[in-house]
């Protein structure tokens, strides 16, 4: 197993307090307060159901109470018998779960799946394709060199079809106040639809179970209005920007590239996000903590005690070639 | 108070019901049944997935084995239900001889079919893919279960040598079900088995 | 037949004949289904206090965000034996093993189950697989890809350990042991109802038990099968789940959840049975649409074959398969709300007395439409897609577990108890325990729902403050804690009032059932006469009853020659046959050690020695086979 001795508890304790001031730049995952129009179905929905369960819940309990409140009488309270009990058992036991159901089953799997519905082919503006990865997330964009990792940005009023595909193993990809799930599986590639109707940062995790750190899997979805989104994507897009590098870049030449690409210099190794424009994002490590030096200079030493079993190793590093990696990394813009 | 009364003059065994034996061996049935339903439904789901079945470089199976050998398994059925009967009848050497019979064919097939297997592995291994992975197990699978039938009957054969009793009789009217479902799956197996031949 | 014996000396027969050996050998060679029904009984409560530590362990860990009471290692592990543990070394066994072994001979009037070695069997493989399951926590090897171990993550490539290979072991051990237990039941409720006890005169609990094996039989195989697939891609390089050589992942979610929706109803099915032995008794009439609810328990079990892919409907399977089993899933309610309302209506028409069992047994109405109410949501597709893994999907199952199956054990525990034990338990403290149970139960699970809706996914060993999930979660925890405290009172009361209870007598509560007309505990035979039965509600008709005891005076229908008992046609329950039942065989045990070993070579891939071991189980066989019977 793989336990936090106690010399990172303090490091872990700091994990915790970050994690407080993240929560604001994560965003919440309240599928009630939707932020487009297929999350605002699926809770129109729910409200809708929740009000037919509660009535169902009221007249089962109801029946209870009388039960026990008229438990020395033997009869029914309109004085009927077990003839009038059986036609009720097959009215309210039959007919009318079948209409109720009949009715919700049209409703929900027909007019509402089809606004959650993987969008129909070329009836979006934007593809964006998403990679399950342990524990990140691979982010690209169809007809641009851009390359992301787990802060997704979209346009908003956009209809965006999202691609989800997996590295390894199967992972979930959800982002509570857009839209429904959707599995990331080996071999397959589904489509879902995304759709902001106000920007915003929107959080989302992986929601099927995956391993050690699928509590630390989340991602943020950036919705920005389209001339935003248009200018960041033509950034990103762009080579490493403060690539000319310096000691800090030999550093990461050494330890890093094999797993890392910064495009535009020779690192390209593909088993850890992309770090050509780490400095544009707000978060490391799927969300888990907040991108600045001082947890950037964190994560690279031990990395380990904020996500326990993750892919990256901990690089006990001397502060020098420290400080020159973190600051190389601050200035990929 | 006729069923006390009727308690008295007992409805003996092996007559006109079937013994809880029978019973219990027709559930018992009824779960492999649906284990081999299980494999071959996964076999079809396989095939569904893939684009060459057999992948390229398997050979098709053989059609003159596998046919001739079930063929062989099937007919076994026929001594099996008259040794059933026999028993029945309490007539114990001629039961004795038609079990010993069709145990004798049956090893004959299980033989022959373990023969098949090894040369067909030393093709193409059940590591090489779903296919090859998917064909093995069903046919291990449904060979074990001829296995099973053998070593029932051998058993049957030792305690029939013995005399007959009521619970023996039982046993081999359980074991000659479980046979003829055996062969019934045995057929599908192999429907299965040759169906990229079809 | 004995027609000359005085009642006396017949009873003392009888006694002989059925008389146990004494003292521990006793109970390792036995065959009597009470006593096996109580070996049961004491093994899943000890699994059931495992998986619940199991389950504080987890409460106690996600009380705050952030929290490092255990790693994410540990967590996946106590996870996966809370639920694995759960589903199925407690309530399976429990329902089937315990509830059904001891109380089904005991209402269909048989003097055992039909198999009665068998019987034995099955509970020794049980607890072999009990012990090995959870052998794997004292190597730090427990199953930890959750209980439903979804592949590629459970495969070797991202599970080097002995994990996985102790979960597909264990669970296709154990299942040899509920299939043993399921023919079991079948064949003891098809033939040894006794003598006019017709299919239309079965007690509703028989029906549920019956239901529940059916499902069990056909539905095992698919999880055997599965987990033979798995341990051939682990241990010996098979292809069956991996994508580049011609496999799938989804099948296995196929073939585990062509196991597992049906199992759900095995689940529950006994909880019905359970609720309509209680009801009638307590609300002091037959239950009302008898039929249609022994229809419905039957339905259920057979439609629950059709529904599996609802725990898939986020994987992208094509939108009409979706559709299909969406509208199969909203189909299956119906069996359900059929028997609530039946339930309902049985109470109000009746005049009911609030005892503790039939609290239970209302708590468990309330629960189960809870639950229930929640399962029809997910049977909306986009509702599922949207809140399937989360926190909602833990609600839902608990209520319509712990809620909806548990609670009629409780219940049934309370009800049988002064049956098993001869003694009463202690009222006014078992009405305390449902109420803190009851709340407990609220105060876990009902918070769950509103972490899931607010984006709370399972399986988390941590998660972070300020997304409005940390007061639930605490409250869920306090719950968790309230509810042991609960359970703590439940059992202590059993536990004092089986020392010191006031003597029972043979019928307490006056229930309609064949059990109620025998002493309090069963003498072994069970019943000294065969009875004859004319209703489903034998213990009432007392015209019969006394003309039994006429005839059981007169020396019919005693049936004291030997270890006999009467075996009756399948559908008309008429007297075929009188079967000669089998004496205490300590082949059994012997053989499930044999296995149990072999499954312990198995797992460390000492494949000869395992093949070995087995071969010593089938000598057990065979020596067990060589005794007959008819020549004790
Ligand atoms: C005892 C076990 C049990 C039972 C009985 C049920 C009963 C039902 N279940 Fe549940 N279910 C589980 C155990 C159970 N379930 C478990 C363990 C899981 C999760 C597994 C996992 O992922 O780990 C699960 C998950 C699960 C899912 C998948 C969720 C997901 O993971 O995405 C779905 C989806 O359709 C579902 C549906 C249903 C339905 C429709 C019923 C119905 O049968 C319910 C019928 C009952 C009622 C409806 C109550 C009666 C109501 C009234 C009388 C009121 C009036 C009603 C009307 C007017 C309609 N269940
Ligand atoms: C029968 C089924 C069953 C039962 C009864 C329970 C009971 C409980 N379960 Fe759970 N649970 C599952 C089946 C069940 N569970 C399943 C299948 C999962 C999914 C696993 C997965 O995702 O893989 C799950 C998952 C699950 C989770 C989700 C974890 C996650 O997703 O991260 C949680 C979290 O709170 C939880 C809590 C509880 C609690 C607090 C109880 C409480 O009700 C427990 C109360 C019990 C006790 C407190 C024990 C007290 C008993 C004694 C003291 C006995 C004394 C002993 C003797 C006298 C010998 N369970
Ligand atoms: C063995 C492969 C490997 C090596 C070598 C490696 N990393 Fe990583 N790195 C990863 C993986 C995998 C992740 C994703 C971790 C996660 O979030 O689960 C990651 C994540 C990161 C992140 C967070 C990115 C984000 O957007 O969340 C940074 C920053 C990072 N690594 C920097 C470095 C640096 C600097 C080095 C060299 C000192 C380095 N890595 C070496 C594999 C590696
Ligand atoms: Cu990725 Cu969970
Ligand atoms: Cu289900």
């Amino acid at each position: 197993m793989t336990r936090v001795p106690a010399h990172r508890a303090a490091s872990v304790g700091l994990a915790a307090a970050t994690a407080v001031l993240l929560a604001g730049c994560g965003g919440s995952q309240d599928t009630l307060d939707p932020g487009g129009r297929p999350e605002s179905k699926i809770a129109h929905l729910f409200w809708v159901m929740l009000a037919g369960a509660g009535i169902g819940f009221a007249v089962v309990v109801g029946l209870l109470l009388l039960g026990w409140w008229r438990r020395d009488r033997a009869d029914l309270p309109g004085g009927g018998g077990e003839r009038a009990a059986l036609r009720l058992v097959v009215g309210l036991g039959v007919v009318v779960p079948i209409v109720v159901l009949v009715a919700l089953f049209v409703w929900a799997d027909f007019f509402v799946a089809r606004v959650t519905n993987a969008p129909a082919a070329s009836s979006t503006s934007l593809t964006v394709h998403v990679t399950g990865h342990d524990w990140w997330w691979g982010v690209r964009y169809r007809g641009s060199s851009a390359v992301t990792a787990n802060e997704i940005h979209i346009p908003t009023h956009t209809r965006v079809d999202l691609i989800a595909t997996t590295e390894d193993v199967i992972h979930s990809f959800w982002v509570p106040e857009l839209n429904r799930k959707i599995d990331m599986i080996p071999g397959r590639s589904n489509h879902i639809l995304l759709e902001a109707d106000h920007p915003g940062r929107f959080r989302g995790q992986c929601s099927e179970f995956c391993g050690l750190q699928h509590a630390h899997m989340a991602l943020v979805v950036v919705a920005q209005p389209p001339q935003t989104f248009r200018a960041w994507l033509a950034k990103l897009a762009q080579p490493a920007a403060g690539g000319s590098g310096g000691a800090g870049a030999e550093v990461f030449a050494r330890d890093c590239a094999s797993c890392h690409a910064i495009r535009g210099t020779a690192a390209d190794g593909n088993v850890g996000p992309d770090l050509t424009h780490l400095a544009t994002r707000r978060t490391l490590g799927a969300i888990t903590i907040r991108n600045d030096p001082d947890h950037l200079r964190r994560w690279i030493r031990d990395s380990q005690a904020y996500k326990p079993g993750n892919l990256m190793p901990s690089f006990p590093l001397g502060s020098r070639d420290l400080d020159a990696l973190v600051a190389y990394l601050g200035s990929l813009d | 108070m006729s069923a006390h009364d009727a308690s008295v003059r007992v409805v003996r065994a092996g007559e006109a019901a079937r013994p809880n034996g029978w019973w219990g061996m027709a559930i018992f049935v009824a779960s492999e049944a649906t284990l081999f339903g299980t494999l071959v439904g996964t076999y079809l789901y396989l095939r569904g997935q893939a684009h060459h079945w057999p992948p390229a470089g398997v050979p098709r199976p053989a059609l003159l084995a596998p046919l001739g050998l079930t063929t062989l398994l099937v007919l076994t059925a026929l001594p099996l239900v008259l040794a059933a009967g026999w028993a029945r009848q309490a007539k114990r050497g001629p039961a004795w001889r038609a079990l010993g019979l069709a145990t004798v064919l049956q090893i004959g097939y299980l033989g022959l079919q373990l023969h098949e297997l090894s040369t067909q592995i030393a093709q193409f291994s059940p590591r090489a893919s779903s296919y090859a992975s998917m064909y093995f197990t069903l046919l291990v699978v449904a060979h074990l279960h001829v296995l099973v039938g053998v070593a029932l009957n051998l058993w049957l054969l030792a305690r029939l040598a013995r005399g007959l009793t009521r619970y023996r009789v039982v046993g081999l009217r359980a074991t000659v079900f479980y046979w003829l479902a055996v062969d019934v799956i045995t057929v599908v197996v192999v429907a299965v088995q040759l169906s990229p031949r079809l | 037949m004995a027609v000359a014996v005085p009642p006396p000396e017949r009873l003392d027969r009888l006694e002989r004949v059925w008389l146990p050996r004494p003292g521990v050998l006793g109970w390792l060679t036995t065959v009597d289904h009470k006593r096996i029904g109580l070996l049961y009984f004491w093994t899943t409560l000890v699994f059931f206090g495992a998986g619940g530590v199991e389950a504080l362990l987890l409460r106690t860990q996600l009380a705050r965000a952030d929290a490092h009471l255990v790693g994410p290692e540990t967590f996946d592990q106590l996870l996966t034996m809370h639920g694995v543990t759960m589903i199925f070394f407690f309530i399976i066994p429990m329902t089937t093993g315990a509830f059904g072994n001891y109380l089904l001979p005991l209402m269909i009037g048989a003097r055992d189950m039909a198999f009665p070695r068998l019987n034995a069997l099955s509970y020794w493989i049980f607890l072999g697989a009990g012990l090995f399951l959870y052998s794997s926590m004292f190597v730090h090897a427990a199953p930890n890809a959750g209980w439903f171990d979804y592949v590629p993550l459970a495969l070797r490539q991202y599970d080097r350990g002995l994990n996985v290979d102790y979960y597909a072991l264990a669970l296709i051990f154990v299942g040899i042991s509920s299939t043993m237990g399921a023919l079991n039941l079948i064949v003891t409720t098809f033939r040894l109802r006794a003598p006019g006890m017709s299919m239309n005169r079965m007690p509703l609990f028989c029906f549920a038990q019956l239901a529940a094996a059916l499902a069990l039989v056909f539905a095992l195989p698919a999880l055997t099968a599965d987990c033979i697939f798995l341990e051939l891609q682990r241990k010996a390089g098979f292809h069956f789940f991996d994508v580049a050589h011609g496999g799938d992942p989804l099948l296995w979610q196929h073939l585990f959840w062509i196991f597992g929706h049906p199992e759900v109803y095995i689940i529950v099915l006994p909880a019905f049975g359970i609720a309509t032995s209680i009801i009638p008794t307590f609300a002091r009439r037959r239950m009302i649409a008898f039929p249609l609810v022994a229809m419905a328990e039957l339905l259920v079990a057979f439609i629950g074959f059709g529904v599996w892919a609802h725990h898939m409907f986020s994987t992208g399977l094509s939108t009409a398969t979706l559709v299909f089993f969406a509208a199969a899933s909203m189909m299956v309610v119906i069996p359900s709300t059929i028997q609530v309302f039946a339930w309902l209506f049985t109470v109000n028409i009746g005049t009911p007395v609030f005892r503790a069992p039939l609290l239970f047994i209302g708590g468990f109405i309330a629960f189960f439409v809870l639950g229930g109410l929640s399962g029809i949501m997910f049977a909306a597709i986009p509702f599922d897609q949207a809140l399937t893994d989360t926190y909602f999907v833990v609600a839902h199952f608990h209520f319509i577990i712990f809620g909806a199956a548990v609670f009629p054990i409780f219940g049934g525990m309370y009800y049988w108890f002064p049956k098993v034990t001869g003694r009463m338990y202690h009222e006014r403290i078992a009405q305390a325990s449902f109420w803190v149970t009851f709340a407990g139960t609220m105060l876990t699970f009902f918070p769950m729902h509103i972490v899931g809706l607010l984006g709370m996914t399972r399986r988390v060993y941590t998660y972070e403050p300020g997304l409005g999930w940390d007061v639930y979660n605490l409250l869920e925890t306090v719950g968790g804690f309230v509810l042991a405290i609960g359970l703590l009172m439940i059992f202590a009361n059993l536990a004092w009032s089986g020392l010191r209870g006031a003597p029972a007598g043979p019928d307490p509560f006056y229930g309609g059932t064949l059990e109620w007309t025998i002493p309090s505990p069963p003498p072994h035979y069970n019943f000294a006469l065969i009875p004859t039965v004319t209703s489903p509600y034998p213990n009432w008709d007392s015209r019969e009853r006394l003309a039994d005891r006429e005839a059981f005076a007169r020396g019919v229908g005693v049936l004291d020659a030997g270890h006999e008992t009467p075996v009756s046609t399948v559908a008309d329950g008429m007297l075929d046959d009188v079967a000669t039942m089998p004496a205490e065989s300590g082949w059994p045990p012997l053989l499930a050690v044999a296995v149990t070993v072999g499954f312990g070579l198995l797992l460390t891939s000492h494949y000869a020695t395992a093949c070995a071991s087995f071969a010593l189980a089938v000598l057990c066989l065979v020596a067990w086979h060589a005794h007959e019977p008819e020549e004790s």
